[in-house]
């Protein structure tokens, strides 16, 4: 607890932490205010198809609408934000020659290296609900409350979700989204202990989300067998909490896939680091 | 004597390449231990190894009588070094930076930090974030990190390099007033063999990766023949009578003063000798020194 604790401060006394709780307010802030002028011309252009079938009424371009939208740009903006830090977690101390102090100190490269994800995981989580808390605290002052109407992408289906159960499905949808984020911590952690600065974490861990979310959307037969056990895949799981009913089998499952890419990229990161000659 | 520190047939490979080999160095309570050896010797390889940065490829080490590598808490709570120059954590105070890797050790109170500041001359200074120090107070802020956890033994990889010659003194005593007021054991890497004359009690030479010498400074420039300038009149007398003698091998010869090389503990009766035949000696004084003896381990090859 103590080597978290110390971890924790030194990765929160940076300035650096905070481009991305400063970034994150940005989009925030900018996104409800430009939906704010201009929302009903984006509902419009939203639910254009439905428009002669369906009379919508009320306030639909409410808060929980506003954060379910902005909520379907995690997977491009948040990853990131938290390989700026996960990414320098270990490679950092590396690079400001630290890590000489750090690892001939009693506690084993083990206990430092759990310290550290711990840390990174912290952050992970600090951030996506600081992101949460804006939405919402933004949100309901700008927009106010209501039912969440959503179109889902790519399908001709309207989702309704009454108000009084909103709250709830926030809260899960963004303990998935940490679950899902934190998948991409794990992956920056794990190039930060192989490289000695953070550029390279940083830049490989996008590198691979990116790919990853190429592979799975090819046509090919192949990258279709591989596609369930993509991390990508499953990063989106907190959508599950938008349907009409939850699918929690399926929940559950992209939950494990994600938790099992998690405990895979952290025990390679510990064999890594553990057996890591330092030299610099 | 106690051993501290003692390795066996340390060794580390880096692909085909031997950077240490066969490394057994044995360092006694109380020493202040010099690693001496020109760059790329394998000083920092074997520091390394000995404070568990890198993974040795053959031998191994004891700290305090236990085996490093199954003991590994245990003996390093004991330990503290600095290998090659102090780097910390810039964004953060002198203080917090002490109070963060001292904690590491163990639980570290205010005025613990503040006393090993204040040990280094650092204190007026200790709520200025480390950017703003310069290299030889980075090096200061290194040893009071180090006399935070209370070692019995400190390991420092070329504390002085870098220095201007005013922090290479101040370093040079602090470690000679850390060896003697606290009774600390140090071991230390150099290639400056100035600074090796001046502190070491016990030394060791390493050349290539492979170990050359090891013992007491004294020991070590007393077990073979030492060069010796005398300053003699008449000369020609001198020679004469020096050429006689078995353990005395003039080298050279000038208008007043004789190169001679003389084996182990016959200064003093080369000196009797010639009095005694009526010649005046106005000096006579020692000219092996730490480099040649060096030089010579080393095969006259090394770049120091």
């Amino acid at each position: 607890m103590t080597l978290f604790r110390l971890e924790a401060y030194k990765t929160f006394s940076r300035w650096r932490t905070y481009i991305s709780f400063g970034v994150l307010a940005l989009i925030v802030l900018m996104t409800e205010i430009v939906m704010r002028v201009s929302a009903r011309e984006i509902i419009g252009s939203m639910m254009k198809a439905f428009q002669r079938d369906f009379i919508i009424a009320g306030n639909i371009v409410n808060a929980w609408f506003i954060t379910a939208f902005i909520m379907n740009s995690l997977h491009f903006h948040i990853p990131f934000l938290i390989t700026l830090v996960a990414g320098d977690m270990v490679s950092g101390e590396a690079t400001a020659g630290t890590v000489r102090f750090l690892l001939i100190r009693p506690p084993s490269r083990q206990r430092i290296l759990n310290a550290k994800y711990l840390t990174a995981l912290f952050y992970t989580a600090g951030l996506v609900i600081f992101f949460a808390v804006l939405c919402v605290v933004l949100g309901l002052p700008l927009f106010g409350s209501g039912d969440l109407i959503m179109h889902r992408l790519g399908q001709f289906s309207v989702v309704f979700i009454p108000e009084a159960e909103i709250p709830f499905r926030m809260l899960l949808a963004f303990a998935a989204a940490i679950w899902s984020m934190t998948v991409v911590a794990s992956l920056a952690f794990l190039f930060s202990t192989m490289a000695e600065n953070s550029i390279g974490p940083i830049i490989g861990t996008m590198a691979v989300v990116i790919c990853f979310l190429i592979f799975g959307n090819l046509p090919l037969a192949f990258f279709r067998h591989l596609k369930p056990f993509f991390f990508t895949t499953h990063m989106l799981l907190w959508q599950g909490f938008f349907d009409s009913s939850i699918r929690w089998l399926e929940i559950g499952q992209s939950a494990l896939i994600l938790g099992m890419h998690n405990a895979g990229l952290f025990l390679i990161a510990s064999i890594v680091y553990r057996r890591k000659d330092i030299k610099s | 004597m106690e051993a501290v520190l003692k390795t066996f047939g340390l060794g580390k490979r880096f692909g085909m390449r031997w950077a240490a080999r066969g490394i057994d160095l044995e360092v006694h309570r109380g020493d202040i231990f010099c690693f001496l050896g020109p760059n790329g010797a394998g000083k920092s390889t074997t520091i390394r190894m000995i404070l568990t940065l890198l993974k040795p490829t053959a031998g191994t080490i004891q700290l305090f009588g236990k085996d490093l590598h199954k003991n590994r808490c245990s003996v390093l709570s004991r330990v503290c070094g600095i290998v090659e120059k102090s780097d910390f954590y810039l964004f953060l105070s002198a203080y917090k930076n002490l109070e963060i890797l001292g904690s590491m050790t163990r639980r570290i109170k205010r005025d613990e930090v503040m006393e090993a500041l204040e040990r280094v001359g650092l204190i007026a200074r200790a709520w200025d974030k480390v950017r703003t120090f310069s290299h030889g107070m980075k090096q200061r802020l290194g040893i009071a990190q180090a006399l935070l956890t209370r070692p019995e033994l400190i390991i420092l990889d070329e504390p002085t390099t870098g220095l201007d010659p005013q922090g290479m003194k101040d370093v040079r005593e602090l470690i000679q007033r850390l060896a003697r007021d606290e009774g600390i054991t140090i071991f230390l890497s150099s290639h400056l063999l100035s600074e090796i004359e001046q502190v070491a009690t016990r030394m060791a030479v390493i050349h290539r990766g492979e170990m050359k010498a090891q013992g007491s400074v004294a020991e070590l420039l007393a077990s073979e023949a030492i060069d010796y300038a005398i300053q003699v009149s008449p000369i020609e007398a001198a020679l004469r009578v020096m050429q006689g003698i078995p353990w005395a091998q003039v080298l050279s010869c000038g208008e007043s003063m004789i190169e001679v090389r003389l084996e182990p503990g016959h200064a003093s009766e080369l000196n009797k000798l010639l009095i005694a035949n009526g010649i005046e000696v106005a000096s006579l004084y020692p000219r092996r020194t730490l480099e040649d003896f060096f030089l010579r381990v080393t095969k006259g090859v090394a770049e120091i």
